[in-house]
């Protein structure tokens, strides 16, 4: 059956989204909504039209024990809190647990299963197999001056692009535009990278990989120039936006 | 409902496996999503079950969210209502394969089957398209409402409204078209 005839998948996406879909057919459906952009939009054009009808829903608190019940299941260990906890800090915990006897042996067994599974039945999982895993990537947050996360560059590894969300409007002064500049952690002078929008989501191409490009920048920039810079430029300002990178792979 | 722009915020962080911002996002979100659970499942227990189920798999999944998907609400939401309708599926195949009388739905008083109704006539309103909703049919509202709150699918709206099952699908689908074109009429922007 061909499920992206525009009619069939509108009305398999409404049923889907609405819950109607059962059985067999909702696991064939979202098996389509996974490789195919197409189906994954409708379905979530649907959603959106059905997201109308949470607004009146009222709140019910969840017992204390369903976060420490998250919190053991993700970071084995409900007595770490939050609050000392860092996102670097966090994944070496994760790494301690794997690699502690016991659970490397689960996970090695666990690894096992899933593998063959995922093979058999890729369904398994849930959903969005696809982004289980970040890829290599190189990975960034600026933060504005008072200290807000404003703003988040990533690129795959071997990527010649690099994807830009503005997580809040940058207020740019008219007739500049927002320059991002590269920060090399040797204390070299900044490279331009590109210029950004305001606001919204973009993408930068590169004249390399990320891999090179980026090997020696530990941190990313954001100034406001009067005309894109160019190799050599240095910036005319201070940073509207600045933060750390990190290489994840 | 928490504002998007910070809920966009904290799924970026969390993406980027930040734990404060996880318990954040958790502190703003879970209830709402508690009652997504609770509404369709109706029992505090399973729902508990999938509401952390949910929350792992926000936290592996953060990298996915994608502002087409919707606002991040509505990303979260759809993870709860998928692993909900799956338990509860799952759950009446296995208690039909071993007893007589094993459809949940069935179970369902017909004096509960208001509330779904309220709460589409209450989001309606807030949504500002309870008006042109208005020209729909009670029962095509209800049939709308108990597959959107209860995860019922037609068949389980049958029985329960006592209707045959074409016409169920009939209601269903007139449900949704009316809901397509009064958020076109309102001029729901992206919709």
């Amino acid at each position: 059956m061909n499920y992206l005839l525009p009619v069939r998948l509108d009305r398999l996406a409404r049923e889907y989204a609405l819950g109607t879909l059962a059985g067999p057919a909702r696991r064939r459906f979202e098996r389509v909504v996974r490789s195919s952009p197409a189906a994954s939009m409708a379905v979530d054009v649907w959603r959106q039209r059905l997201s109308v009808l949470d607004l009146a829903a009222a709140p019910v608190q969840p017992p204390e024990s369903t976060w420490h019940g998250i919190e053991r299941r993700l970071f084995s260990g409900p007595n770490q809190s939050a609050s000392t906890a860092t996102p670097i800090g966090g994944a070496l915990q994760a790494l301690r647990g794997l690699f502690s006897g016991r659970g490397l042996a689960g996970a090695l067994v666990g690894a096992l299963l899933c593998a063959v599974l995922l093979r058999t039945q890729p369904d398994l999982i849930g959903m969005e197999p696809r982004f289980d895993a970040l890829p290599a990537s190189y990975v960034g947050v600026l933060l504005d001056p008072v200290g807000k996360a404003a703003l988040v560059a990533s690129s795959r590894r071997q990527g010649r692009q690099l994807t830009v969300k503005l997580l809040q409007p940058l207020n740019v002064p008219a007739g500049h535009v927002a320059q991002m500049w590269a920060l090399p952690k040797d204390g070299a002078a900044p490279f331009p990278v590109g210029v950004i929008p305001a606001q919204g989501t973009s993408r930068l191409a590169l004249p390399d990989t990320s891999e090179k490009l980026f090997f020696n920048v530990s941190r990313l920039a954001v100034s406001f120039e009067k005309a894109p810079s160019n190799a050599g430029d240095a910036p005319a300002g201070a940073y509207a936006l600045i933060g750390n990178c990190v290489k994840v792979w | 409902m928490p504002a998007t722009e910070s809920l966009a915020e904290l799924l970026a962080r969390v993406a980027l496996r930040d734990r404060r911002a996880f318990e954040g996002l958790y502190r703003a979100t879970s209830a709402h999503l508690f009652s997504v659970s609770l509404r369709i499942l109706r029992n505090e227990g399973r729902a508990d079950e999938v509401l952390q189920e949910s929350y792992v798999s926000i936290w592996h999944h953060a990298a996915g969210y994608h502002a087409a998907a919707g606002t991040p609400m509505t990303w979260m939401i759809n993870i709860v209502r998928n692993k909900s309708i799956d338990l509860l599926r799952a759950r009446r195949t296995e208690v039909a394969s071993t007893t007589e009388i094993g459809d949940e739905a069935l179970n369902v008083a017909a004096d509960s089957a208001g509330e779904p109704q309220r709460l589409l006539d209450d989001s309606l309103i807030k949504a500002k398209i309870a008006e042109c909703m208005g020209t729909l049919s009670s029962q095509q509202r209800q049939a709308l409402a108990l597959a959107y709150y209860r995860g019922m699918v037609h068949t389980d709206i049958a029985n329960l409204l006592n209707a045959p099952l074409g016409t169920v699908k009939g209601w269903v689908r007139r449900g949704l078209d009316q809901l397509k074109s009064c958020l076109e009429a309102a001029g729901v922007s992206g919709v």
